[in-house]
């Protein structure tokens, strides 16, 4: 009797000390749960983590962007409008008047002159989205220059596909920063960043940043000078939240709006909860393997295709991943510019026997496959040794850490790397140009995936670059689809699938808006 | 007199060098041992900053920017003359000195292992007693039972299932987190301890919010290192009051609350501050599993963070601070020890 008596008494006074009127989010603030322990930096100029790039979304905005929908739709943001000429190599873009930054300073072309310049200047990580246009530090004065204030003229040194470069202008290097602030705040040459890296903000869209507490938190506040659509909401709030177990259960309660990083364990448990719904779309993000032809016997493209025989495609789409992936053998990720629907490989164990029979190979075959530590990588590098061992393709698993991982692919010291590949942009020739073309046709000269693994690509190199410079888009789209089905039958990369998306979100949040490409998701519609 | 009362000093500062000297030595060995096992681990720390797509140039930069081009014992001097100057350096990943960084992290480990402690000490010092004095009876059977679930069940899975349990079906504690949005920055941090911060300006929403949130991984600790000390007692226990002295006592007609709680249990005590002071120094370091289950800004998902982005001066800060608390506890208990131990005081004398 006594002992329930004080059962129930501490139970009360924890239900007095928890406060629990307090049951949902604030009702002016998207509460968003990720994993967000990784990023280091917020200037726009070199934001490049998943969750970074979210956040800066939010944030800046760039001169073009991709409408979500319908990719091959681009849609002026800063820019009113924009123009090439024949040769493709001028393009002028007239800015948008009227608009401000959340500093109240003018957006105006010389601020989009300073933003792009400075993320070549700065030899930024993600300069190479710009610097593949052939800008160097030395020559971007010339080259990127506004004329007067509401025009910006980019001269780009060959003919490209118009819609290359604005797809690459729409990605998170393009976004553009408070020229006149951020030069402010310039120590030794620094072009800012160190002002912009983690303490303040200066860009022109729908938030801006209040507080970013690294490895735990960002908070975004309503810019008052963005007169953009808007749902309205005043802060943003991006917390920490790296067990999607409990992101589930945050959800399920209503402590948390937006659930990013949830499992497949997690959709079943929450489709029977009314309060909770999913937003589906599809991340341009492509799981493949990579294998290293420096091998000898992964230099005979038999052995190749005999691997390509042997990985259960749909079975572990299906048991394994649970829809977060579908199966995609191609380098265009479906919904970019020349997609096709083409998967000619399932698992077929006495094909794959009769190829590396024809190969020459007797007896057993062991790869050392180098896997990351992290799910869904140790899923499918399991699933895919135990199928690749009933041909006598024997995978020496090593799960390593991130960071050795990227060491060892980078370094070429293995026989597989089991990898990602994520776009930058939502422009084909993001994957093309790391899939298929080699060192010595890329205009930059800079090192692909292709070289990576030791695969010369031969015509498929050319191919690649003669489509990314094709001015008619049908022309361009027809030569993607052909490019495509050889390199899938070709190359040493072992297309396995596509990431799908499921954002799980509570029913009272409308107008979440997923990207195509990794983090592009936009937050500024959201009502609540 | 005055030979007397120097030769005092003299045993006194001895004593005081002696254990500045060991610390010292424990301190370099330390950072010693994680620099060259974080610059000799197959981990490029450049990599992590520029990615899988940044071009040779970019490498080049940050590799030069991060002084890696020079030899590894140049590197560790120019770390260790900082580290003597109380310079941690700059963690890349949040690009504040690590030591803010630390300062930062740190509190919200301390009050969710002070709290985990003193939970596990209050309950299972009694519940080891109990143990040893009903040995073989049914009180001993599920104290030990208890504490083996306790011992052997991953914590990170009891976390989960008390968060269910609690959390979201019963709706006693809040969530996951250190605090709800709602109170996000309203409080001023002073200490850098939520609870003691909201306390210390008054606001008495905020201090409920957060002991709300700090409950369940606080008792989920507690019942991992009340797991520990119970059975620690249990056996000190028992051993005591097999003793003659206890025998003795009961002979001479004490009480069994005289013979048990103050005979045995005293001499019982001893021994366990090691224990305890131990099981401290563990929590301290931070549980990586119950702080990422509970999303806890601590340092052990700090430091672990850390790690797997390669970001050294963050891993070395870190270690060089759980192997200072660790000295500092280890010289507490020592104290402690000998305040207990009336032998050791007549040592000295």
């Amino acid at each position: 009797m006594r002992v329930k008596k004080l059962i129930n008494g501490a139970a009360l006074v924890l239900a007095l000390a928890t406060g629990q009127a307090l049951a949902e989010t604030p009702k002016n603030t998207l509460v968003v749960a990720d994993a967000i322990d990784d990023i280091i930096t917020l200037d726009p100029g070199e934001v490049s983590e998943v969750g970074g790039v979210l956040a800066a979304n939010q944030i800046y905005q760039p001169l073009l962007t991709a409408a979500t929908d319908d990719s091959s739709k681009i849609i002026g943001v800063l820019a009113e409008s924009w123009t090439a000429s024949p040769d493709g190599k001028t393009h002028t873009f007239k800015m948008r008047p009227g608009l401000k930054f959340a500093s109240g300073n003018p957006v105006t072309a010389r601020d989009a002159e300073y933003s792009l310049r400075r993320v070549v200047q700065m030899k930024s990580r993600s300069a190479f989205i710009l610097t593949q246009f052939g800008f160097t530090p030395e020559n971007v004065k010339d080259r990127i220059k506004a004329t007067d204030d509401m025009t910006l003229v980019i001269e780009i040194g060959d003919t490209y596909a118009p819609s290359f470069l604005y797809y690459c202008l729409s990605s998170y290097v393009g976004g553009i920063v408070d020229s006149k602030l951020v030069q402010e705040h310039e120590v030794n040459g620094d072009f800012g960043n160190a002002w912009l890296k983690v303490e303040n903000s200066a860009g022109s869209g729908p938030y801006v940043l209040s507080r970013w507490e690294p490895k735990q938190s960002i908070m975004l506040t309503r810019n008052p000078n963005y007169t953009g659509e808007t749902g309205g909401l005043e802060r943003i709030f991006l917390q920490h939240i790296p067990e999607s177990a409990a992101q589930r259960l945050l959800l399920e309660k209503g402590d948390i709006d937006i659930a990013n990083k949830l499992g497949p364990d997690d959709f079943g448990a929450i489709e029977e909860n009314p309060d909770v719904g999913f937003v589906d779309g599809r991340s341009g993000t492509i799981y493949y393997m990579g294998l290293n032809v420096r091998n000898e016997h992964l230099a005979k493209p038999k052995v190749v295709q005999a691997l390509k025989y042997l990985v259960d495609y749909q079975g572990i789409a299906d048991t394994i991943s649970r829809g977060t992936v579908e199966v995609h053998q191609t380098l265009v990720p479906k919904g970019f510019l020349g997609e096709i629907d083409y998967n000619p490989y399932k698992l077929d164990i006495e094909k794959a026997k009769a190829l590396l029979g024809e190969a020459g190979i007797s007896g057993e075959l062991t790869l050392d496959t180098v896997v990351w530590n992290t799910p869904p990588y140790t899923d499918f590098a399991q699933a895919i040794q135990a199928t690749m061992a009933q041909a006598g393709v024997k995978l020496n698993l090593e799960v390593v850490d991130g960071q050795q991982w990227l060491e060892r692919y980078r370094s070429s010291n293995l026989d597989i790397w089991l990898g990602l590949w994520g776009p930058d942009y939502p422009d084909p020739h993001s994957n093309a140009k790391a899939f298929a073309v080699n060192k010595q046709d890329a205009p930059d000269g800079s090192a692909g995936l292709a070289d990576r693994f030791g695969w010369a690509a031969g015509s498929l190199s050319q191919d690649a670059m003669a489509a990314v410079r094709e001015q008619d888009t049908d022309k361009r789209r027809a030569m993607y689809e052909t490019l495509q089905k050889a390199h899938t039958d070709t190359s040493p990369f072992l297309y396995m699938f596509q990431q799908v998306r499921k954002v799980g979100v509570r029913s009272s949040i409308k107008g979440v808006v997923l990207g195509q490409t990794f983090a592009d998701d936009r937050y500024w519609n959201v009502i609540k | 007199m005055p030979a007397v009362l120097i030769n005092r000093v003299l045993g006194i500062t001895g004593r005081i060098l002696t254990l500045l000297l060991t610390v010292g030595i424990t301190l370099i060995g330390l950072v010693a041992l994680t620099f060259c096992i974080g610059r000799v681990v197959p981990i490029d720390p450049v990599l992590s900053v520029v990615g899988q797509k940044a071009s040779e140039e970019v490498y080049q930069r940050v590799f030069l920017e991060m002084g890696l081009d020079k030899p590894l014992w140049q590197q560790f001097v120019v770390y260790a003359g900082k580290l003597v100057r109380g310079d941690f350096g700059i963690s890349f990943v949040t690009n504040r000195p690590v030591l803010s960084d630390l300062a930062g992290f740190f509190p919200a480990t301390l009050e969710l292992a002070t709290l985990g402690l003193l939970a596990g000490t209050l309950i299972g010092v009694p519940a080891g007693v109990a143990a040893a004095y009903w040995h073989d009876k049914w009180p001993d059977y599920v104290i030990r039972f208890v504490g083996l679930i306790g011992y052997s069940v991953p914590i990170f899975w009891l976390g989960l299932v008390g968060l269910f349990v609690f959390y979201s079906r019963l709706d006693w504690v809040a969530g996951p987190g250190q605090i709800d949005v709602f109170y996000q920055g309203i409080v001023k941090p002073v200490t850098g301890s939520l609870l003691i911060d909201s306390l210390l300006s008054g606001e008495w929403e905020v201090f409920g919010n957060a002991l709300s949130h700090i409950v369940l991984p606080a008792a989920l600790l507690g019942y991992y290192s009340l797991a520990y000390i119970s059975r620690m007692t249990r056996s000190m226990m028992l051993d005591q009051l097999s003793r003659e002295y206890v025998l003795t006592a009961r002979l001479k007609g004490a009480t069994e609350y005289r013979a048990v709680m103050l005979h045995a249990l005293r001499n019982a005590a001893i021994p366990l501050v090691t224990v305890i002071a131990l099981s401290y120094g563990g929590l301290l370091e931070g549980s990586v599993l119950v702080e990422t289950v509970f999303a806890w800004p601590g340092i052990g998902n700090y430091i672990a963070s850390s790690l797997f982005r390669a970001d050294i001066n963050a891993v070395l800060g870190g270690t060089v601070l759980v192997g200072a608390v660790f000295i500092l506890l280890n010289m507490v208990s020592d104290v402690v020890y000998q305040m207990l131990d009336p032998r050791s005081n007549l040592r000295r004398r």
